[in-house]
């Protein structure tokens, strides 16, 4: 179908998803099911431009991928809607599945007893592409992910990095123009994971592709995306370039104390320190060390005050960290969580 | 950045029609079977060891001298025991094999991580199944086929067909197998299990269809039941076809059945499938296993 090509990619608006699942109730001695119900994406708002790189980061369980199967119309929302290049993906699910193509389940996604070549040859049909597009297309993707020398070898004699990048140029077969990715490069080595943060880049900068990437490696997101949402319990709750989300904790760094003992307001005490911007403070380990951790604007003045701030607290500190702020310490900041927990 | 949009309505041009995505599909299963050295072994000698425990047991009950067989012939119309069943556990394990083909490969998609991968693309999902379906039921034709050749070199067992009275009957039972198996196929999404209801209905089959014996031998209540069930028709019109030569013409009552079946067969499945596609995808648990 011929139509203009749209400003935005993916637009959302209130988009809800809610499940309702069976769960074990103890009932004195007694243990019945029952129904409960999951709010898993609760409202979401969100525009993704076309040809950016959009990155959705949040720890599991927090409503990424089940926003992502929204998307590629593998779920119907309870409420809301959502649009891929103009077309709502519960009303024109085939008009979305023709300009998507999602990596889901990774290396799990493609037919190990067939070859690459078969493998791509067998989607190229089922996205109705034409035998003789098709044909020179393959070809290229092979070679651009390094395949081509085994692409008449069967699917199960490869690495996880081979066919993670052959569940790459799978989706990419009928050339679509948003790519979803749901965690690309979980379980992969450094360097697989390396080349598949490379064939992303590439994607993105000289084929001018929209990239929706959900991953719960900080680190990932951070060197990839031009923008990045973070989700927790099913909402968007920050939403801004990395660059921006890191300074929105202030100018400077991050620094880490490990303490033992300490009075219960010494975070109080601590956030009245010039040069300190927020302070966080987690949860104490079994051991009765906590972890303080203090988002500074001017380390030079700060850090020697607040040394001085816990000791006259009770506190000893057992080690003490400085380093450049993160996406992860963005998430400590707005949730009290990490994204592992 | 430099913007590159690939294609102006950002996909390339695709080839409209089904008949490619479907061919694909069958493709898929074929290369997929004969790469399963074990499955095309067990494909060429299962349909030939199944049916000599009921040969060898026929002849036990016919007696020394073969008393039995006038008794045999009085029920089943025909003397040719052997060829009786021979064509009912050969149609019966051909339909089997297309029956439960959809759903068990389904399932096996299910648990291989790419149903999802085949359910993201722009083909109806139907099409999906029909190939797999399609793909069986090419493979079933040549087991039926080297099945009845190799009953007739080894044991000598003669037929005497009449092609277009068996052409017609495997037509005709196409429909409403593929209407089955889109409807077994739904369980098998909605319930993530396969071999408890392949087991259930195939005993059903089993003893319903009359695959070993004339149908007069049931009581009357199973009879009546038997008289509704498709499978009873398929197999007593390829009986007619394959052994006693009928034509299309006197096959008609059998064949009459199987059409109206295959039409209601087929809305069936279809109407069930597509209601726990919905479903699964209203409840997210499309790619569960």
């Amino acid at each position: 179908m011929n139509r203009s090509v749209p400003d935005n990619a993916v637009e959302l608006e209130r988009l809800s998803k809610r499940f309702s699942i069976r769960t074990m109730r103890e009932n004195g001695a007694r243990r019945r099911a029952v129904q409960k119900e999951i709010l898993a994406v609760d409202g979401i708002d969100l525009v993704i431009r076309r040809g950016e790189l959009f990155g959705l980061l949040g720890p599991n369980g927090a409503g990424k991928t089940t926003t992502i199967r929204m998307l590629c119309t593998l779920l119907i929302p309870t409420s809301g809607r959502a649009r891929v290049w103009g077309f709502d993906v519960a009303e024109q699910a085939d008009e979305v599945r023709r300009r998507l193509g999602v990596v889901l389940a990774g290396e799990r996604s493609i037919y190990w007893k067939l070859t690459a070549r078969e493998n791509l040859e067998y989607f190229a049909a089922l996205y109705q592409v034409p035998r003789d597009l098709a044909r020179p297309r393959i070809a290229d993707l092979l070679e651009r992910v390094g395949l081509t020398a085994r692409a008449d070898d069967l699917v199960e004699r490869y690495s996880t990095g081979m066919r993670q990048r052959l569940a790459l140029i799978k989706a990419m077969v009928h050339d679509p123009p948003v790519l979803l990715l749901d965690e690309p490069t979980t379980g992969l080595d450094p360097q697989a994971a390396r080349n598949i943060r490379d064939l992303i880049r590439h994607l993105h900068h000289s084929e001018g592709k929209t990239i929706i990437l959900t991953t719960h490696y900080m680190e990932e997101a951070d060197q990839l995306s031009e923008r990045i949402g973070i989700i927790d319990q099913g909402r968007i709750i920050a939403l801004d370039s990395p660059q921006a989300l890191k300074r929105s904790l202030g100018q400077g760094s991050v620094l880490r104390f490990e303490l033992v003992g300490g009075k219960d307001d010494l975070e109080g005490s601590l956030r009245t320190i010039p040069g300190v911007h927020t302070v966080t403070v987690e949860r104490p380990a079994d051991d009765g060390t906590r972890e303080l951790i203090l988002h500074l604007n001017d380390p030079g003045a700060a850090l020697p005050r607040a040394l001085d701030a816990i000791s006259r607290g009770g506190g000893q500190v057992r080690h003490l960290q400085m380093e450049e702020t993160s996406l992860e310490d963005v998430f400590i900041a707005l949730t009290g969580r990490r994204l592992r927990d | 950045m430099a913007l590159t949009v690939p294609h102006p309505c950002g996909v390339v041009p695709s080839r409209p029609g089904y008949a490619g995505p479907f061919a694909a599909v069958v493709r898929r299963e074929l290369r997929i079977f004969l790469r399963y050295p074990s499955w095309v072994v067990g494909m060429i000698i299962w349909p030939v060891l199944f049916p000599l425990i009921y040969l060898f047991g026929s002849r036990a009950l016919a007696g020394p001298e073969g008393q039995g067989l006038s008794a045999f012939a009085r029920l089943a119309g025909t003397t040719n025991v052997q060829g009786f069943i021979v064509i009912g556990t050969t149609a019966w394990m051909w339909l089997n094999m297309t029956l439960w083909a959809v759903g068990t490969s389904l399932r096996t998609d299910q648990v291989r991580g790419v149903l999802e991968s085949n359910w993201l693309t722009p083909v109806p999902r139907f099409v999906l199944l029909l190939g797999t379906a399609a793909s069986h039921a090419v493979l079933a034709l040549a087991v039926l086929v080297l099945s009845l050749v190799e009953f007739r070199v080894l044991l000598g067992i003669h037929f005497s067909p009449s092609v277009s009275g068996a052409a017609a009957v495997i037509a005709l039972t196409i429909p409403w197998v593929y209407g089955l198996a889109m409807a077994f196929a739904a369980v098998v999404l909605r319930f993530k299990e396969a071999n408890a209801m392949v087991y259930f209905v195939r005993g059903v089959f089993m003893v319903f269809a009359g695959i070993t014996f004339p149908l007069s031998v049931l009581p009357d209540w199973m009879a009546r039941i038997a008289a509704y069930m498709p499978l009873t028709h398929t197999i007593e019109a390829f009986r007619a076809a394959l052994l006693q030569g009928a034509g299309p013409a006197a096959l008609r009552v059998h064949l009459a059945f199987l059409f109206w079946s295959g039409l209601l067969l087929l809305a069936l499945g279809y109407y069930v499938f597509r209601t726990v596609d919905r479903l699964m995808r209203r409840v997210g648990t499309v790619g569960h296993h």
